[in-house]
């Protein structure tokens, strides 16, 4: 049978990554202790949804994270980069303070402030705009433009 | 107030599970030393990248953190290794420098985490980073 929730349980720290259809969004919750591995089959897993659901907004969830290095900004901006691609928009919620402290401190570019929304907020977004066209709406997207040009690459972390 | 007697611990780097768990700890220790929330996320971050540049440049190495009670309380963090060790050592401080196709902000990064930061290394032979934060800022 299709498991439409459950997706991975890290085995860290007991805490699973699950993605869930809610509307016109797809909930993505990131978890706390992603591992390489992980990393590629969450990504892949997310594209596959996104397809299943048509899903036309993205909604990455990391409440859950707080420890945010370098490789972890680089998968939070292939993941949206891989996102975009497939056509949906991307919103991220619940990066903590001390995590997005953190980022800029290490030198990593931070998205705009809207892009730190909870989920009603989220799901809101996506009632009002989620059957405009991209050119109009797209100056009401959390824009998810971490780091510089070079980086829009597909990583593989 | 003197926090209890925080004991020193060094993991062994070996895999990416080794530096989830010597972060983990390195933010609690953070905390119980009495950082605020936001710079123990910088420890533990800091531990996460240079525990990451020992598994991918020299496969493993050692990472110890030292919390110290003092009157003027500051945690260490000293990552070693026997790997290729780092050529270009002020590059790499500048940032933006890669060899792994990563984005290059670890160690530079990191030094602005951190109220001391100094490498040790020998190409062929090694590298040594020790980094300090302290609980006071000195003004
Ligand atoms: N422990 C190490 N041993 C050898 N080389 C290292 C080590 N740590 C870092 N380096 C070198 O320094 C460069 C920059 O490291 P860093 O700032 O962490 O960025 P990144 O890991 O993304 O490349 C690396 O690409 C590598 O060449
Ligand atoms: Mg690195």
């Amino acid at each position: 049978m299709f498991m439409d929730d459950d997706f991975t349980d890290d085995a860290m720290s007991g805490v699973a990554s699950t993605i869930q259809k809610l509307e016109d969004l797809l909930l993505v919750t990131v978890p706390r202790d992603l591992m390489d591995d992980q990393v590629l089959s969450l990504r892949r897993e997310v594209v596959k949804h996104i397809r299943l659901y048509n899903s036309l907004w993205v909604l990455l969830d990391f409440s859950q994270v707080d420890i945010c290095d370098s490789y972890f900004g680089r998968f939070i901006q292939s993941m949206a980069n891989m996102v975009r691609l497939t056509g949906a928009r991307v919103i991220i919620s619940g990066l903590q303070d001390a995590v997005i402290e953190t980022m800029v401190e290490l030198g990593m570019t931070l998205p705009d402030v809207r892009a730190v929304l909870d989920l009603d907020e989220a799901l809101a977004m996506s009632r009002t705009n989620g059957k405009v066209d991209a050119d109009t709406s797209e100056t009401e997207l959390a824009e998810l433009s971490f780091l510089d040009s070079s980086t829009f690459d597909f990583f593989e972390v | 107030m003197v926090s209890p007697r925080l004991a020193s611990r060094t993991w062994s780097i070996e895999g990416m599970v080794d530096v989830v768990t010597a972060r983990r700890c390195g933010l609690k220790t953070a905390l119980s030393l009495g950082f605020s929330t936001p710079e123990a996320t910088k420890i533990a971050v800091v531990i996460s990248e240079l525990g990451r540049n020992i598994l991918l440049y020299a496969e493993r190495g050692l990472i110890t953190v030292s919390p110290h009670s003092d009157t003027l309380p500051y945690i260490e963090i000293i990552a070693q290794d026997h790997g290729p060790g780092i050529e270009d050592v002020e590059r790499v401080l500048a940032g933006g420098y890669t060899t792994s196709g990563g984005l290059g902000k670890g160690v530079s990064g990191s030094r602005r985490l951190m109220d001391e930061f100094e490498i040790e290394t020998a190409v062929g032979e090694g590298t040594k980073i020790r980094a300090v934060k302290r609980l006071y800022r000195r003004r």
